[in-house]
């Protein structure tokens, strides 16, 4: 079965469902992989982030549903028959071959001429600033260089999609940091779809063009980095994606009842909601305000201040509101105001920034 | 610069150090104080080498005599090897254990993968029965090879004996290629496969390659070890195929030469130098599998 290809549309998983005995591991999955975009899947450990990956590699057969690559299914083709790969979690180098050894191995699998060979893994070993280490073994080699070897190896052959199953997970904070970096740069470079399965929030808002939320098997939401930033589609993402303030409330009319005599205007379009509906309310915390810092036209509520945490560039002050709600904001000094726990303040936001989440957390 | 500020600080803190070192040592108490292990040891030591030294000299003895030493000769290694009956027994055995050493290779590692990866049924029953093979008395399971051949009308040949020494060996190299199979990363297979190769060719390029130093050192122990043996082979080997080991137990009945401790000193001597090959390719086997290994 064949769809028409897409010319900007590089994959595409269409209700695929993978179950393991009872266990489903990805649940109905629906997301199209654009062409040349870096694409973050992004989830807990357990969230059926890295079974996609291997749906897609080939190492694992959908039970349900179509993957096409390129516009042909490739739903149950062997890994060995994709024109997709991947960069291991573990790297999986070969420890009997050296790194141009390593790097040419997929080409003359391929049966590529052997100048061409050497032409390609000399470029592939340049891009990954290796050129001086060619003829090492993976055994001699840091952390961070098999890291690169590994990126080579599946990148030399030009594949429709790269796939990396949290590459930067065994690095140090810093070698992590740089190869972000470096990641980035050689994707712009080879200007290759990838694909890349992380935990780390940071690393996927910082690194993708678009990022794909995954809990439970369930796809959550797929966005710009800023979109589900700022556009979170239920408390999952706005949770796991940065931090939030939820605040749990009622919709009466216009407003939104948060109880103990506090409410906020409704903001945005919601359509279908009714009076009476439970709701969350999000509120990031650099969109709170404390003090001086408070303009007209923002909502408003009196807080005692329970603690501040001074953290050099922005100090977190936690808040308490009537009730016992706890707010957490964050302070940028713009004013060269400070609080001290214990004091009086009042707190408030701009309810077009206030997110509102259609669910009760 | 660096290097001297280093070296001169170690140096400082061993003169500093040691004669501390010395004094501060705990006496040993007045229980666990080793007052036999001198004692002990040279008399192990004796209990292990004294034979091997005798055979070794009175292997260059040069008299008729297997007590009394009279000169130095290599008579007894050219009357060894002179007589014909010697010679090919030695070619039997070496060709016996070569034939063993290649079928137990390959039946091992097959069977050490499926041990490794397979159903846990399946792995549970082969395992008892490698163990069960592992721990029978040679004895019984010759006399049963012995029944077997004899009733099913195989006889008593070449054939029978390579048979009874692979079921032999086979258990041994089993479980050193498969302990080196679990240490395999199975990312590395699936790199191969990601790559290109089909599953039989990411065998073949990868898991191979890492594993064949283990397999190897595993093929020099199924080498010594059917070269050596005596009790199967005496049990299933007929007229006509007699191995080396066999042929010295007969030597031995109808009348000692000293040649046969110029053949003992040779058979040592053989079997020694392919385990000195074996240690060295285990030891590389394991730093190969260090790099697939997930941290």
């Amino acid at each position: 079965m064949t769809t028409t290809p897409v010319p900007n549309i590089s994959a595409k998983l269409v209700d695929v469902t993978k179950r393991f005995g009872s266990a489903t591991a990805v649940d109905r999955l629906n997301v199209d992989i654009r062409r040349g975009e870096f694409l973050s899947i992004l989830g807990p450990s357990g969230c059926g982030k890295t079974t996609t990956l291997r749906m897609l590699a080939g190492f694992e057969i959908p039970t349900e549903g179509e993957i096409f690559l390129d516009g042909r299914s490739v739903t149950k083709v062997p890994p060995y028959k994709r024109n997709v790969n991947t960069v291991f979690q573990s790297y999986a180098l070969f420890g009997h071959l050296s790194v141009a050894d390593n790097v040419a191995f997929g080409l003359r699998r391929r049966k590529v001429a052997k100048a061409e060979v050497t032409r390609r893994v000399g470029e592939m070993l340049e891009l990954v600033r290796l050129g001086d280490r060619r003829n090492a073994k993976p055994s001699e080699l840091s952390g961070g260089q098999q890291q690169r070897v590994a990126l080579a190896r599946a990148l030399v052959n030009m594949p429709a999609i790269l796939l990396l199953d949290e590459p930067l997970g065994a690095l140090d904070l810093k070698l992590r940091r740089e190869m972000q970096i470096e990641l980035k740069r050689i994707q712009r470079e080879v200007e290759v779809t990838f694909v890349f399965v992380t935990h780390d929030q940071e690393e996927a808002l910082t690194m993708s063009d678009r990022v794909a939320v995954m809990n439970d098997g369930v796809l959550q939401q797929v966005g710009r980095p800023v979109e589900v930033y700022d556009r979170p589609v239920n408390g999952f993402v706005a949770g796991f994606i940065g931090t939030s303030n939820l605040m749990p409330g009622v919709v009466a009319g216009n407003r939104i009842n948060l109880g103990d005599g506090l409410s906020v205007p409704r903001h945005g379009d919601h359509a279908g909601l009714q009076d009476g509906d439970r709701v969350t309310l999000s509120v990031r915390p650099e969109r709170v305000a404390i003090g001086a810092e408070l303009e007209t036209g923002q909502v408003q509520f009196a807080a005692e201040v329970s603690d501040v945490i001074f953290l050099g560039a922005t100090t977190h002050v936690a808040v308490r509101l009537p009730g016992d709600r706890r707010l957490v904001a964050i302070h940028t000094h713009a004013r060269g105001e400070t609080v001290e726990r214990g004091d009086r303040v009042v707190v408030g936001w701009w309810p077009q920034e206030a997110m509102l989440l259609r669910e009760p957390s | 610069m660096s290097a001297t500020l280093t070296d001169q600080r170690d140096s400082a803190v061993q003169s500093r150090t040691f004669p501390w070192h010395v004094a501060r040592r705990p006496r040993p108490r007045q229980f666990d104080r080793p007052r036999f292990l001198v004692l002990v040891s040279v008399f192990t030591m004796a209990l292990l080498f004294v034979p091997v030294v005798v055979v070794l000299l009175y292997s260059f003895n040069g008299t008729n005599s297997l007590v009394q030493f009279g000169g130095f000769s290599l008579h007894w290694y050219s009357s060894a090897l002179g007589n014909a009956s010697i010679r090919t027994s030695l070619w039997t055995s070496l060709e016996i254990a070569l034939v063993t050493t290649a079928l137990s290779a390959v039946v091992g590692t097959m069977l050490a993968f499926g041990l490794e990866r397979g159903s846990r049924r399946m792995v549970q029953v082969s395992d008892s029965a490698l163990v069960a093979r592992l721990v029978a008395p040679e004895t019984a399971t010759a006399i049963a090879l012995l029944l077997l051949f004899t009733q099913l009308g195989i006889g008593l040949t070449r054939t029978a004996v390579i048979a009874g020494h692979v079921a032999l060996c086979l258990p041994f190299v089993a479980v050193v290629i498969r302990s080196r199979v679990a240490g395999l990363n199975r990312e590395v297979e699936e790199a191969a496969m990601d790559l290109g190769c089909t599953r039989l060719g990411a065998m073949r390029l990868v898991a191979l390659p890492l594993l064949w130093p283990a397999i190897a050192g595993a093929s020099m122990l199924a080498f010594v070890l059917s070269f050596d043996d005596f009790v199967t082979s005496y049990f299933i080997s007929g007229v006509g195929v007699t191995p080396l080991p066999v042929l010295i137990y007969s030597m031995l009945r109808f009348g000692v030469t000293p040649a046969v401790n110029a053949i003992g000193v040779m058979m040592m001597i053989l079997t020694m130098a392919v385990i000195a090959l074996a240690v060295p390719l285990l030891r590389l086997g394991r730093r190969r599998l260090a790099v697939s290994q997930p941290d």
